[in-house]
C-alpha cells in the first residue's frame, strides 16, 4: 500500500479534465479524444463536399465552367468553402461546428475563459497544414517520387502523434490558439432510488438489516447496486428475463452470504431485498462519510489500518 | 411520503431540485439563444444559481453516494460553468477592427520578419540570377519544367515574347482566375507559413528556393533582351503576390522562432503569443494572395501595355504598403 501511495504521488498534476472555477469547488470537463475528434472532422468533410458538389451542379448547369479548368474551380471552391465554414461555424455556436454538435463535443479555451476570435482562426488556420495538405499529399501520392512520399509520411506521423502524446489531446492548432476540445456533459437527473414510495401494503414483510451486516460493503460496490438496480427498471428483456432471474438470484445470495443474512429470500421477494439493502447500506455508508469514515469500496479496512 | 421517512441525501436533493431544474433550463436558453438576448432576470438567475449548483455539487460530494446525482449535479454546473465564464464573444464589428487596427498593427510589430522573409526571397533571387549567366544549365536545376511551361534556354527570342504579349488568350474568366490562384506560388505560399512552426527551416528554404527559380527566370528574359518586358509581365501581380508570400514566411518564421527561442515561457506559450500576430500576417497574405490572383487572372489578359502593367503592379504595391505603415495608428 505504501508502495501504491508513492507511485500515485509521482503524479501530481491535476488530471486534465479537471477545471478550477472562480468559486473553489473542482468541475469535470472530459477531454475529448481521439477517434471522437476524427468522427467531427469526417463529418463536416462530408458536409463542405455535399455544399460543394451542390454548387458544381448549378455552375455545369449555367455553362460557366469547361472542361480543362472544372478541376481547379472545384479546388478552389472547396477552399473557399471549408475555411469560411470552419471559423465561421465556430464563431457563431461558440466552439462548435456542426459535426462537433452531432459528436457533443465542443471547442473550449485552455485557460476556461471565453473563446477570442483570433483563436478560433488560428486553430482553423492550422486545420489546413495539420488536416487537409498531408490529405491532399496522400492523395496526389506518386510511385516515382519516394522521398516526397516518405516526406508526406512523416508530416502525417508527427501530426497524428502530437494529439495522441498530449495529455489534453490538443493538436498544434490548439497548442498555439490555446485551447483543447471536451466533451459536452449532458445533464440527466435520474430518479432517487432511495426515495421511492413503498407500494407495498403493510403486510409485506419488511427487510431489516443490523448495523454490523452493513460493515461489509463500500461506496464502490453501493454504486454498482445502483446501477444493477436502475437497469431493472429500464431495459427490457429478451428471454423472458430468465437470465435477469439468475443474475439477481446470484447476487442476493452474495449479499446474504456475505452479511450473514439467515433469513431465505423469496424469489418474488428478491428484487425488493435488494433495494432495501441498498437504502439501508446508502444510509449507513453516507452516515459513516458524516463522521470522516469514507469507504471507497469493501477493502476499506486495510487501507485503513495500512495508512 | 413525509420528509422525515427521507435519508439525509435525499431530503438535500428534494429541497433544491427545483432550482437544478430551473438552471438546466436557463443553461439550454443561454446556449440556445445567447446571453446577450437573454431576459435581465433569466441572466441574473443563472449566475446565481450557477453557484448554488456548485454549493450544491460541493455538498453533495461529502454527503451523497447517489451515482446519479452526483453525475447530473457534475454535468449540470460543469454546463453551467460554460455559459457564465466561456460565453459567446461579440461579433460586430470583427472586420472593420481587422481591417483598421489589428492588421497593420500586427505588421508592424512583426517588421523584422518581414525583412527576413524579403530578404530571404531576395538574396536567392540574386544567386539565381547570377548563376544562370555562370551557366544556363543550373536553369533546369531550379526549375520544375511543367512550371515554366517551354520557356527555357532553348526558346526562341519570339517564343518568349509570345508568352508576355499574349495576342489572343484562350483561357479567361473565372476559369483563368481559379487556375491561378491555385497555381505554384499559392501553395508555396500555404507551406510556407504552415511548415515555418516546424523549426524555421523549411519556410526559410522554401522561400529561398522561389527566389532562385525566380532569378533564374528573370535572368532568361534578361539574356534574350526582354529584361523591362518580362519584368512588367511579372510586376502587374508580383508585387502583390511575391508579398504575400514573404509575410507567409515571416508568419512561419514567427511561430517556429517562437518555438526555437521561447525565453522565459513554455514552448506552448511562447507559440500562443506569437501565434496572435502570426495568424493576422497568414490572413494579410491570404488577402494579397486573392488579390494577386485576381489581377494575374483578369488583369494581366486585359492590360498589354509594358508602362500600364507596371503602373498597375508597383501602384497596388504601394497602397498595400500605405496601409501597413499608416493603418491602425492612434490619433495622438
Amino acid at each position: 500500500m505504501i508502495l501504491r501511495l508513492r507511485k500515485k504521488k509521482k503524479d501530481t498534476r491535476p488530471s486534465p479534465s479537471e477545471l478550477m472555477p472562480p468559486e473553489g469547488v473542482p468541475l469535470t470537463l472530459e477531454v475529448a479524444g481521439v477517434g471522437v475528434r476524427l468522427g467531427a472532422q469526417i463529418t463536416d468533410i462530408v458536409i463542405t463536399v455535399v455544399a460543394l458538389v451542390c454548387i458544381m451542379i448549378l455552375l455545369a448547369t449555367l455553362d460557366v465552367t469547361s472542361p480543362q479548368t472544372i478541376f481547379a474551380i472545384g479546388a478552389l471552391l472547396f477552399f473557399l468553402i471549408r475555411v469560411p465554414y470552419y471559423v465561421l461555424a465556430e464563431l457563431v455556436w461558440n466552439g462548435q461546428t456542426l459535426g462537433k454538435r452531432l459528436m457533443k463535443i465542443k471547442v473550449v479555451s485552455h485557460d476556461g475563459g471565453p473563446l477570442t476570435t483570433h483563436a478560433l482562426v488560428l486553430r482553423n488556420m492550422m486545420k489546413e497544414a495539420e488536416v487537409f495538405l498531408p490529405g491532399t499529399l496522400v492523395l496526389m501520392l506518386d510511385v516515382a517520387s519516394p522521398v516526397a512520399s516518405f516526406a508526406a509520411l512523416g508530416w502525417i506521423l508527427m501530426c497524428l502523434f502530437v494529439p495522441i502524446f498530449d495529455r489534453y489531446r490538443r493538436r498544434l492548432g490548439d497548442m498555439m490558439a490555446g485551447t483543447h476540445v471536451i466533451h459536452l456533459p449532458v445533464p440527466v437527473l435520474l430518479k432517487d432510488l432511495a426515495s421511492e414510495p413503498r407500494a407495498f401494503g403493510e403486510n409485506r414483510k419488511q427487510f431489516v438489516f443490523l448495523s454490523h451486516q452493513l460493515d461489509h460493503y463500500g461506496a464502490f460496490e453501493l454504486q454498482t447496486l445502483e446501477s444493477l438496480l436502475r437497469a431493472q427498471n429500464t431495459r427490457p428483456t429478451t428471454d423472458g428475463g430468465r437470465q435477469r432471474d439468475a443474475t439477481i438470484e446470484a447476487i442476493v445470495e452474495k449479499i446474504r452470504k456475505k452479511i450473514g443474512y439467515a433469513d431465505p429470500v423469496a424469489r418474488s421477494e428478491r428484487l425488493r431485498f435488494l433495494q432495501a439493502f441498498y437504502k439501508a447500506q446508502r444510509e449507513h455508508l453516507e452516515q459513516r462519510q458524516l463522521f470522516g469514515d469514507r469507504r471507497e469500496n469493501k477493502h476499506y479496512a486495510k487501507n485503513g489500518e495500512d495508512a | 411520503m413525509k420528509d422525515q421517512d427521507l435519508m439525509r441525501s435525499a431530503r438535500f436533493r428534494k429541497e433544491r431540485e427545483a432550482d437544478w431544474q430551473r438552471l438546466e433550463k436557463l443553461v439550454l436558453a443561454a446556449e440556445s439563444r445567447g446571453l446577450q438576448h437573454m431576459q435581465f432576470a433569466e441572466a441574473r438567475d443563472l449566475a446565481s444559481l450557477y453557484r448554488q449548483a456548485t454549493t450544491s455539487l460541493a455538498i453533495a460530494r461529502e454527503i451523497s453516494l447517489d451515482k446519479a446525482l452526483l453525475g447530473y449535479l457534475e454535468a449540470l454546473t460543469s454546463r453551467a460553468y460554460l455559459c457564465v465564464y466561456a460565453p459567446q464573444e461579440r461579433l460586430g464589428g470583427l472586420f472593420q477592427r481587422f481591417f483598421t487596427h489589428s492588421a497593420p498593427q500586427a505588421m508592424r510589430r512583426s517588421w523584422a520578419y518581414i525583412l527576413v522573409g524579403f530578404l530571404c526571397m531576395g538574396l536567392g533571387a540574386l544567386s539565381g540570377y547570377l548563376l544562370y549567366f555562370e551557366s544556363p544549365d543550373w536553369y533546369f536545376v531550379f526549375m520544375p519544367s511543367e512550371l515554366s511551361g517551354g520557356r527555357n534556354p532553348d526558346a526562341t527570342y519570339e517564343a518568349l515574347r509570345s508568352v508576355i504579349y499574349d495576342e489572343n488568350p484562350d483561357a479567361s474568366g473565372l476559369g483563368a482566375f481559379a487556375t491561378y490562384l491555385f497555381s505554384h506560388n499559392t501553395r508555396i505560399a500555404i507551406f510556407v507559413f504552415g511548415l515555418g512552426v516546424f523549426a524555421c527551416a523549411p519556410a526559410i528554404l522554401l522561400t529561398f528556393y522561389n527566389g532562385l527559380m525566380l532569378g533564374a527566370f528573370y535572368a532568361l528574359h534578361v539574356e534574350r533582351g526582354l529584361g523591362p518586358d518580362i519584368a512588367g509581365w511579372l510586376s502587374i501581380h508580383g508585387v502583390t503576390e511575391l508579398s504575400a508570400i514573404c509575410i507567409a514566411c515571416a508568419g512561419g518564421l514567427k511561430l517556429g522562432t517562437a518555438l526555437l527561442f521561447p525565453g522565459d515561457l513554455s514552448r506552448i506559450d511562447s507559440l500562443r503569443r506569437a501565434g496572435r500576430d502570426a495568424v493576422k500576417l497568414a490572413l494579410v497574405a491570404a488577402l494579397m494572395l486573392l488579390v494577386a490572383a485576381f489581377l494575374e487572372g483578369y488583369g494581366r489578359q486585359l492590360v498589354q501595355d509594358i508602362y500600364a502593367r507596371f503602373i498597375i503592379g508597383w501602384g497596388v504595391g504601394a497602397l498595400w504598403l500605405t496601409w501597413f505603415v499608416f493603418g491602425g495608428r492612434e490619433q495622438r
